[in-house]
Formats: structure tokens, C-alpha cells, sequence
């Protein structure tokens, strides 16, 4: 490695009570490509964020050629020729591409409010020339391809070439993770060009491209930095323990016997394809199992749960409830086939904030306690509402509290209750369900589901961490860009390897 | 706490001061008069609440009505008292197309209602080549509205009953709480299994009824079709809204308390009289009423940013 360009010291940044990064150190050397590595929620953007200055740090320090450096925001690193091309993007649709480039940048183009078109198309077409992007600068970044869009974004970092004198740091968030392979080997002869008046950092979830692109690599786990490994040692083996890092479960997995399997699976998949990235997928959840799916960020298993409730495309293949087809998804045909969907973005889309704690808990199924059907019959939806309360163990004072009074955990817990006050209820999916709680709420979430599914509910679930997949699964089905890359059937008797599961995930 | 008591806080002052400046305004006989006049424009805050707890807004509700009275008018010569349901039937349908469209096309209601509001009070306008018809069929049920009963006019009773009815099928139906949750939170009402389409139909229906109903109780006391009602009552019902702690953001709020507001916005009419305002200012006054009771009702945090 050659000196030092950009260093990472002791970085620690929290989020309320969750630790994002704990005492990271990471250095970048002169054209030097360096990738990162860990599971979801290890700490990857987190590091890129604050190296770019998109979020201060709590503690530690950043070194830009041996000055320690303070930023307070993206453009305090632009003007230190410090980039992110981000994996959510950032380029402003109904602006043209011209001006996206150069909108962050202090420039003659557009002082004082008054554009000045022609000279910013010039400029704007130098930076395009420069990684070889053939389209016109005056082109709505709208009207672009997701692939284009992401080389404007380069050409927007690399313009700052202009105005510092040193070389710059171009960082890579998931930068491959929407395009196709024709896209990406273009993506990556890019970074390869840029190199020499450039050091990279690249984050991937496929591991293969980051050991193809980098000459070091850090892993990450649980916000820590595991180890720091040159090209030529690399192990992928290796690798994959570390990425498992802390995670591995302490706790013995609980057995639990399941009683009175139906001859049908209540849920089947066949050959199903949602949207356009995800699919086919074959899948089966038998009566009282509960099915764990695990994969990276953007691998399609909330994709597929979202489907079964109408909220993703389904473009192919067959979904069949209890034996018989269910054609149309939708969020009412679904809770009428006695389907319960948990969504992963509680706030918006989970509960009713405003509504009392009863009011969410009753707005699904409340009318089943109803008179005829038709009058509420209030007491008695407060009765079995409080009845799952209780079961749930969802600590709030009383049941007429606003539910954005309550902690993350409570709040989940309402939100599951709704369901399972439905008599009829066959199968919960849970995108996320363990998401923003903490452990207390955590356990006895795992609680109450290993209870429901031994009653004979059918369960599926999209896992946070390798833990709790181990922990709940009847079966670990792991899925990656799209499609199931494997599956483990009765974790019961032959418990996986967590190796084994981020085999099969990145 | 504002919005359970604050309405109702309003109204008191707002009648105590009327009172000290002019006893006579309290006297028996002149309540009733102000509650025949203020009962049309009762009905129209309670059919402009529902849309507005919804988190969408009915500005065709007084044009609605304006329809109902010339309904009523050119109906009643072949239809006698059918006029009466076959005006409020039609209303509803109407006002179901209008939740259709507005939940199917995803168009915002402030807009389509507009275009409601345009066509309706053209139609109106055209019908009747702008001049009020007079209703001089046989029709019992119509005077019989009109009157009163030991003082008590006959259509405080029909305002009572909406009222209550419209109270108890919040709390009691499943349409209550599903218009109030799609009022908070759509999407999540949605995933909970809230038809937004069904309920969007149902909402703009009972609206529109509940608006051509006031313009039925207006033609009670006239006996005669008015082309321009609507000008008059749009301003006024929307500050009736406010005014009862409903908050134009959706979801919070509801009838009970609806009444009241309804009340103070048809007080400040004889407020400002008796206050010795010319009555070519009162716009101006529901237009500063309605700024203020909208900056103390909006619930900020769910509007992501102000347009």
C-alpha cells in the first residue's frame, strides 16, 4: 500500500440506542480500490455515509491526507474531492443532466439565480466525454435509463476533478445491485479508468464483485471491523465466518412439536415471477410451519411477500391458499382467504397512527364481534382485543392510548394482534417483524409466534439476522437477486451452518 | 384538548357577547327564527365533514344543494311529494359517481369537486335560465317542513335526526371507523383490508344527500327554487367545519361536535349585524374565521410539505 490518502479512525456513530458503527478504522491508499463486506445492518453505508459526509460521527476521526477533517455536509466533501455514488440516487429527475452535474458545485454557470445555458452545456459535456457517456447534457435525467442515470452520478463526482488539486474519493454504495451484466462490466471498466487519479471504495452484497474489483477488502459485522485482508489472502471461507462475525447464536435452538399437519400445504408457490427481478419462485408452507426467508437487501423475499398481498406485480406462475388457487391478490381477497401481512414499514403502512390502540386492533376483524354482523358491539372487541394484549404482553396503560404512544416493540405487537383477532386467520406473513424492536419485545415476539404456529397457523417470515432464522425457522429458504439459491429443509434435526446460509445469500 | 372543548368554548363567548350588546337576539321567538334559517346551512357543515375526515375535501356540497332546490322545483309538477326522495336519490347517485371518480382516478377531490360544483350550479343556472321557480304543485310533505311545532320548527327535528343518525353510524357502523382511519393513515388502512374505493362511494354519497337535503329545507321555508344559494353557503359551511375541531389534514374530528361549529359559523352571521358590520363584510369575516380555525386544527405532522 502505498501513503495514506484517506483514513478512518476510531469512527463510532449510534443511532438512539443502536450502535451503527463501533470504533471503526479503515485507511484508502493512492489509487487504491477497497471494498467493504458484511451482511445487511453491519455498518457498510453507515461507514460511507460518514466518510462522505452525508452524517456526523459521534466519536473518531476522519484523516484526509494526514489533516484531520470535519464534514458538516456532502458539499463540505465535495470541496474536498471526496464523492458517494449513491445506491439510492440522487439526481433530480426534471432537471437536465448538465445541471444535476454541476448543481452541488459553486460555479459561474448559474450565479446569482441567472443560468447561463450555454457555457454549463459545455462544461457538462466535457465531464460526459470523460467517462465516454454518449448522451446530451441538455437531456432530462428523467428520460434516462437506471444504468445512465448511475454514470451521470460518476460524472458528477468526477467533475470535481476541476476544483480540487488533489486526487479524489469516489465512493460506491451498491452500485451494481439494479443493473444488468452487460451494465455492470461497464461500471466496472469505469472504475478501473478512474483509478489512477481516484481511490475507490466500493460496497457490493455479491461478494464476487467485490473481490474481483478490490485490492484490499475490510469486513464489517455488527458495526465492528472483523478483519482487513489483502487480495491475495483472501479465503472466501473464510470470509463468510467473519461476516457472521457476533451473530452466531448462543442460545440452543428450542424444539417445539407441531400438531395436526393438514394434507395440504396452506400456502404454494409455483413458478412465481413478481415484477421483473424477482422470480420464478417455488414455495410451500405447510399448516403450523414457519418458514424463514433470508437474503440481502433488494434479493426479493419482501418483494415476494409484498405480492402475496397484492402490493408487488405478480407477472407468472400460480398462488394457491389451502389447495385452492387465489388468482388476484389484493389486500381484501387476501384477508378473506384468511391471509395476515405484517409490513415492514410499520408507521406507514402497519398501524393507523392517531387511532387508539382498540381502534387498530379492531379495524381488520372487529365486525366479527359485531351484532348481526353489522352494529359493533364495543365491549366485546375491547374484550378480545385486551384478551391479545394481555397474550402479546403489549404494555400500555389502557387500550384508548393513541398507538404512536407506544415503543416500537408495543406498537408491533399491536399490529400483529390485529390479525390474530381474526377466527379464520391460516397464514401470517411478517416482512421485517423484528425490525426497531428491542430484545425484550424481540423474545417474546419469537414467543408468541412459536405458540401460534403450534396452534396449526401457518407463518412466513422475512429474517433480520442469521440468528433469528435459526431460531424460529422450520425451514430457511435463502434467496439471492431474485431467486431461491437454496433451501433447508427440517432445521429441527440438521440445524445449517450460518456459513452456510451467507453462502448462499451473497 | 382544543378540539374537544374549543368549539364549544367559541360558541359560548360568541352568544354571551351577542347577548350583552342585543338581549332581544336570545328571545324565544327569534332563536327559532335563526335556527329555521341556520338549519340549511347546518346540514351542509355535516355533509361537508365527511369528505373532510376522509382527508379530501366536497366543494360541491352547497352547489348540491342549490341543484336540490331546483330539483324539487321542476320534479314536483309529475312527481307531488316523491319529488322529495326522488331529489335526495339522485343527489346520492351523483355524489357516489363523484367518490368513484375521485377513488378510481386518484384525482384529487378538491378538483373533481370543483368540476361537480361548476356543473351542478350550471345546470341550475341553465334549467331555470337563472330565475327562482316557484313550487306550486300539490305538495303536502314541503309546508309541512316548513312548520313549526309548540315554536319548535319542524326542521331543527329533521337536523336533529341527520345529526344523530350520522353519530351513531361513526361509532357504530363499520363505515365509521374505516372512514376515520383511511382519514389518518390510508395505506395502512388499505393493508388492514379498508375497501378506499367502497368507502370513497359511500362517503361523497351521503354527502351529496345530506347537501340536497339542506336545499330541500331551504325550499320549504321559500317555496320557491334558488339559482344562487350556493353563492352564499360554501364559505360558511367550510367554516362551520373548522370551527368544530374537524381538521381539514383528515381523520380528526367528527359530528358531534360538527353541531357546534355549525352553529357558531350561523351565529357570526347575526354577530356581525348585531356588531354593527355592514352585511357586505361578512365574507370577510368567515374568510379570517376560517384562517384561524384552520391554524388551530391542522395536524402539521401529516402534511409532508405545504403546497
Amino acid at each position: 500500500m502505498t501513503a495514506a490518502v484517506y483514513e478512518v479512525q476510531g469512527l463510532t456513530k449510534r443511532f438512539g440506542p443502536v450502535t451503527a458503527l463501533d470504533n471503526v478504522s479503515i485507511v484508502l491508499g493512492k489509487s487504491e480500490v477497497v471494498g467493504l463486506i458484511g451482511q445487511n445492518g453491519s455498518g457498510k453505508s453507515s461507514l460511507m455515509k460518514t466518510m462522505a459526509g452525508v452524517q456526523m460521527p459521534d466519536d473518531g476521526q476522519l484523516v484526509l491526507r494526514g489533516r484531520p477533517l470535519r464534514l458538516r455536509s456532502t458539499s463540505d466533501a465535495a470541496r474536498m474531492g471526496i464523492g458517494l455514488v449513491h445506491q439510492e440516487q440522487s439526481l433530480i429527475p426534471n432537471l437536465t443532466v448538465a445541471e444535476n452535474i454541476f448543481l452541488d458545485k459553486p460555479c459561474d454557470y448559474f450565479r446569482h439565480g441567472v443560468y447561463r445555458w450555454k457555457p454549463l452545456m459545455q462544461a457538462a459535456k466535457m465531464q460526459l466525454a470523460k467517462i465516454e457517456l454518449d448522451i446530451r447534457p441538455d437531456t432530462l435525467v428523467e428520460k434516462l435509463t437506471f444504468a445512465q442515470r448511475q454514470m451521470v452520478e460518476l460524472a458528477k463526482v468526477l467533475s470535481l476533478e476541476e476544483t480540487v488539486e488533489d486526487d479524489l474519493v469516489v465512493m460506491f454504495d451498491e452500485p451494481t445491485s439494479m443493473l444488468s451484466t452487460p451494465e455492470i462490466d461497464d461500471l466496472f471498466m469505469q472504475i478501473r479508468r478512474i483509478r489512477h487519479r481516484a481511490s475507490v471504495v466500493f460496497i457490493s452484497h455479491r461478494m464476487e464483485e467485490v473481490l474481483e474489483l478490490s485490492d484490499r477488502v475490510y469486513v464489517l459485522s455488527d458495526g465492528k471491523q472483523m478483519a482487513e485482508r489483502r487480495k491475495a489472502q483472501i479465503d472466501c471461507d473464510e470470509l463468510y465466518e467473519l461476516m457472521v462475525g457476533r451473530q452466531r447464536s448462543t442460545e440452543p435452538r428450542r424444539r417445539f412439536s407441531r400438531q395436526g399437519i393438514a394434507s395440504r400445504p396452506t400456502l404454494e408457490l409455483a413458478g412465481l415471477q413478481v415484477g421483473a427481478s424477482v422470480g420464478p419462485v417455488d414455495l410451500e408452507v405447510g399448516q403450523g410451519e414457519i418458514v424463514g426467508l433470508i437474503g440481502v437487501q433488494g434479493s426479493g423475499s419482501e418483494a415476494l411477500c409484498r405480492a402475496l398481498f397484492g402490493l408487488e406485480d405478480i407477472r407468472d406462475g400460480e398462488v394457491r391458499v389451502a389447495g385452492e388457487k387465489f388468482a388476484k391478490p389484493s389486500p381484501e381477497s387476501a384477508i378473506a382467504r384468511g391471509i395476515g401481512y405484517l409490513p415492514a414499514e410499520r408507521k406507514k403502512e402497519g398501524m393507523v397512527a392517531g387511532a387508539s390502540i382498540v381502534d387498530n386492533m379492531t379495524l381488520t376483524f372487529g365486525f366479527e364481534y359485531a351484532v348481526a354482523g353489522l352494529v359493533a358491539n364495543r365491549a366485546r372487541e375491547h374484550r378480545e382485543a385486551s384478551r391479545w394484549a394481555k397474550r402479546l404482553k403489549v404494555k400500555a396503560a389502557s387500550l384508548e392510548e393513541k398507538i404512536e404512544r407506544l415503543s416500537g416493540g408495543n406498537q408491533q405487537k399491536a399490529v400483529l394482534g390485529k390479525w390474530l383477532l381474526g377466527s379464520r386467520l391460516r397464514l401470517l406473513v411478517l416482512d421485517h417483524p423484528t425490525r426497531g424492536l428491542d430484545p425484550g419485545a424481540r423474545g417474546d415476539l419469537f414467543q408468541t409466534m412459536r405458540e401460534l404456529a403450534a396452534e396449526g397457523l401457518s407463518i412466513l417470515f422475512v429474517a433480520d439476522t442469521l440468528d433469528e432464522v435459526i431460531q424460529l425457522s422450520d425451514k430457511i429458504v435463502v434467496m439471492r437477486d431474485g431467486k431461491v439459491s437454496a433451501v433447508f429443509g427440517d432445521v429441527d434435526n440438521h440445524p445449517p451452518a450460518e456459513e452456510d446460509i451467507v453462502k448462499a445469500m451473497v | 384538548m382544543i378540539r374537544s372543548f374549543g368549539p364549544l368554548v367559541v360558541l359560548a363567548l360568541l352568544v354571551t357577547m351577542v347577548g350583552a350588546v342585543s338581549p332581544a337576539v336570545l328571545a324565544p321567538q327569534s332563536l327559532a327564527a335563526f335556527i329555521t334559517d341556520a338549519s340549511p346551512l347546518l346540514l351542509l357543515v355535516l355533509a361537508s365533514v365527511l369528505p373532510i375526515l376522509l382527508g379530501g375535501i366536497d366543494l360541491s356540497v352547497a352547489a348540491m344543494a342549490t341543484a336540490a332546490t331546483m330539483g324539487v322545483a321542476l320534479l314536483a309538477p309529475h312527481l307531488g311529494s316523491w319529488a322529495l326522495p326522488a331529489t335526495l336519490l339522485i343527489a346520492a347517485a351523483i355524489g357516489c359517481l363523484q367518490g368513484w371518480v375521485i377513488a378510481v382516478f386518484q384525482v384529487p377531490s378538491f378538483a373533481i369537486s370543483l368540476g361537480t360544483l361548476g356543473m351542478l350550479s350550471g345546470f341550475s343556472m341553465y334549467l331555470t335560465s337563472a330565475t327562482p321557480v316557484p313550487i306550486d304543485a300539490d305538495l303536502p310533505l314541503l309546508p309541512l317542513l316548513g312548520e313549526t311545532v309548540r315554536g319548535i320548527p319542524n326542521a331543527v327535528f329533521v337536523v336533529l335526526a341527520v345529526w344523530i343518525l350520522l353519530i351513531a353510524a361513526m361509532r357504530y357502523l363499520k363505515l365509521g371507523r374505516q372512514v376515520h382511519s383511511i382519514g389518518l393513515q390510508e395505506r395502512a388502512a388499505v393493508l388492514s383490508g379498508v375497501s378506499a374505493v367502497r368507502v370513497r362511494v359511500v362517503v361523497y354519497g351521503l354527502s351529496a344527500a345530506c347537501a340536497a337535503m339542506a336545499g330541500i329545507l331551504y325550499v320549504s321555508q321559500t317555496m320557491f327554487s334558488s339559482p344562487t344559494f350556493a353563492d352564499q353557503m360554501l364559505l360558511p359551511a367550510i367554516v362551520g367545519v373548522v370551527l368544530g375541531g374537524t381538521a381539514i389534514s383528515g381523520g380528526v374530528g367528527g359530528f358531534v361536535m360538527s353541531m357546534v361549529g355549525g352553529l357558531t359559523a350561523a351565529f357570526l352571521r347575526i354577530a356581525s349585524v348585531v356588531l354593527g358590520l355592514p352585511p357586505t363584510s361578512q365574507d370577510i369575516v368567515y374568510g379570517l374565521v376560517v384562517l384561524v380555525a384552520v391554524g388551530f386544527t391542522l395536524d402539521r405532522a401529516k402534511l409532508g410539505l405545504v403546497k
